[in-house]
């Protein structure tokens, strides 16, 4: 009796193994992922307190990148990601890479306008970082059409470039942007800011450009230069004028 | 004060051995750990997510030893009758309450400061980024969880010790979220809930004030005028509620 119920409970123990095995062994190893999942709105978090909202807003971010990752890889539809990436900036205003990852992501989702509008409300948030509207003059340059998109993307960078930490090339980029744009004024102005910034690299590109939009009749010239001096620091005026008529007698 | 250090004294040593308390601060330790995983899958994004993820394993394990030892603290001793033996002695119902109170301050000491300079160390190797604010906010978390020690021993003097485990957590969740019961409430137009939630706000302690681990993630800055007037109304709500412990355990009957 004893070695009977012995055997019955191993019996037991066996079939219960089976039964688990045979389960988790046909369970499908991925899951289809679902392009649309549902994304509460912001404003259910927004009284939370701070550090609440900001560790809501880590969650939605790590699931974002699944979600892209997943979905990149598969039917490359990515119609709940908007929506995701508004979530995570709107409870976290701060947390900059959500933006500019969250930015070229949309570029994925073949939605540049909503890249631009998340780039607006990063630089909004975050107005003294000159990465936002850098990427915005990107954006803009990369994916806007029409005959204004180069003086626009020019303002953008021209905006970036005024904020600090922004490297050099940004003014540089902002000046050739307005040049091409037809902005001669604003590409002049520019190009001088260049100047300013010092450097021989800097000097001789801005020089070469100016030299270029710059009119070539001596009067014009000396009149166009003239009406620069305000922007010029006084030290660095003469040296300026010295290479702008390199040329001319 | 020499008879309330003495039960601190001896408060410390208990706790500090308890098994359970070893049990918690490893799994806290494997939670913060887990938050290097969650760094690896953020696009760049380490620092944050490990110092986000590692102050919230902080604060909920923290959460655990406040709430459930605090509400055992008192009671285990009613309980055993080893309170007799205490109150043989020179000591106080308000020393002893004071006593343990202490002891179990400086074991919620040891423990954060141990997963608090971890979590330092771990944000310094891994993500190369050490921040004086994840110690300071590690402090204020300490302070955060004392006000639901305190809070949770007031209601052990009152009722059992489960019971007064769970009114812990509920007064460290209203803590974080009596805002939104003020706010939820003033959408609708129930007259009745509105005073009633008022009465929340202004009752619960108010532990969402200053928010160092936002400020730790670069989510607004610290304004140290306010950090000081909060930690001194915090260390005041404390006093009230020990003095309210004392005072209900004072008229108890054995």
């Amino acid at each position: 009796m004893r070695l009977l119920r012995r055997v019955m409970a191993v019996a037991l123990v066996v079939l219960c193994v089976a039964v688990v095995v045979v389960y988790q062994s046909n369970r499908p190893a991925a899951a289809h992922p679902n392009p649309v999942v549902f994304v509460p709105s912001e404003g259910f978090y927004r009284n939370f307190s701070p550090s609440v909202r900001v560790t809501i807003a880590d969650v939605y971010w790590l699931s974002a990148i699944q979600y892209y990752g997943e979905h990149l890889k598969s039917d490359h539809r990515l119609d709940s990601l908007p929506a995701m990436v508004k979530l995570v900036t709107a409870l976290s205003p701060h947390f900059t890479q959500a933006y500019f990852s969250g930015a070229f992501a949309m570029l994925d989702a073949k939605r540049p306008d909503v890249a631009y509008g998340l780039l607006k409300r990063g630089y909004a948030a975050n107005p003294r970082d000159w990465h936002f509207p850098f990427y915005l003059g990107f954006f803009v340059y990369a994916c806007a059409s029409g005959s204004q998109k180069d003086a626009v993307a020019a303002g953008w960078y021209a905006k970036a470039a005024r904020l600090p930490g922004a490297p050099p090339f940004v003014s540089r980029l902002a000046a050739e942007l307005a040049a091409k744009g037809n902005e001669t004024q604003t590409a002049i102005d520019l190009w001088t800011q260049v100047y300013c910034q010092g450097g021989s690299y800097a000097e001789q590109r801005a020089v070469t450009a100016l030299d270029r939009l710059l009119p070539k009749d001596k009067v014009a010239r000396e009149k166009a230069v003239a009406g620069l001096e305000s922007t010029v620091p006084h030290a660095l005026f003469a040296q300026f004028v010295a290479d702008l008529f390199q040329g001319y007698k | 004060m020499k008879r309330v250090a003495a039960v601190a004294v001896n408060t410390f040593r208990e706790t500090i051995r308890d098994r359970i308390l070893g049990v918690i601060i490893l799994f806290a330790l494997a939670m913060i750990v887990a938050s290097l995983w969650l760094a690896s899958i953020s696009l760049g994004q380490e620092d944050r997510m490990i110092k986000d993820f590692g102050l919230v394993a902080i604060s909920l394990f923290g959460l655990i030893v406040a709430a459930f030892v605090a509400a055992s603290l008192v009671r285990k001793e009613v309980e055993r009758r080893t309170v007799f033996i205490i109150f043989s002695k020179p000591v106080s119902r308000n020393e002893f309450i004071w006593g343990k109170f202490l002891g179990l301050a400086s074991t919620m000491f040891t423990v954060l400061a141990g997963m608090t300079v971890f979590l330092f160390l771990l944000a310094w190797l891994v993500a190369k980024s050490p921040s004086g604010e994840l110690l300071l906010a590690g402090l204020l978390i300490y302070l955060q969880l004392l006000v639901v020690m305190a809070m949770t021993m007031l209601f052990s003097t009152m009722t059992s010790a489960i019971l007064a485990s769970v009114w812990g957590v509920c007064v460290y969740a209203a803590g974080q979220l009596s805002h939104n019961v003020l706010s939820l409430s003033r959408t609708g137009h129930t007259e009745v809930a509105h005073a009633l939630s008022t009465v929340v706000f202004y009752l619960v302690p108010n532990l969402s004030a200053v928010d160092l681990r936002a400020a730790v993630v670069g989510e607004g800055a610290t304004s140290w005028p306010h950090l000081v007037a909060w930690c001194v109304y915090l260390v005041a709500y404390i006093v009230i509620a020990l003095m309210a412990a004392a005072w209900i355990f004072g008229r108890k009957e054995f």
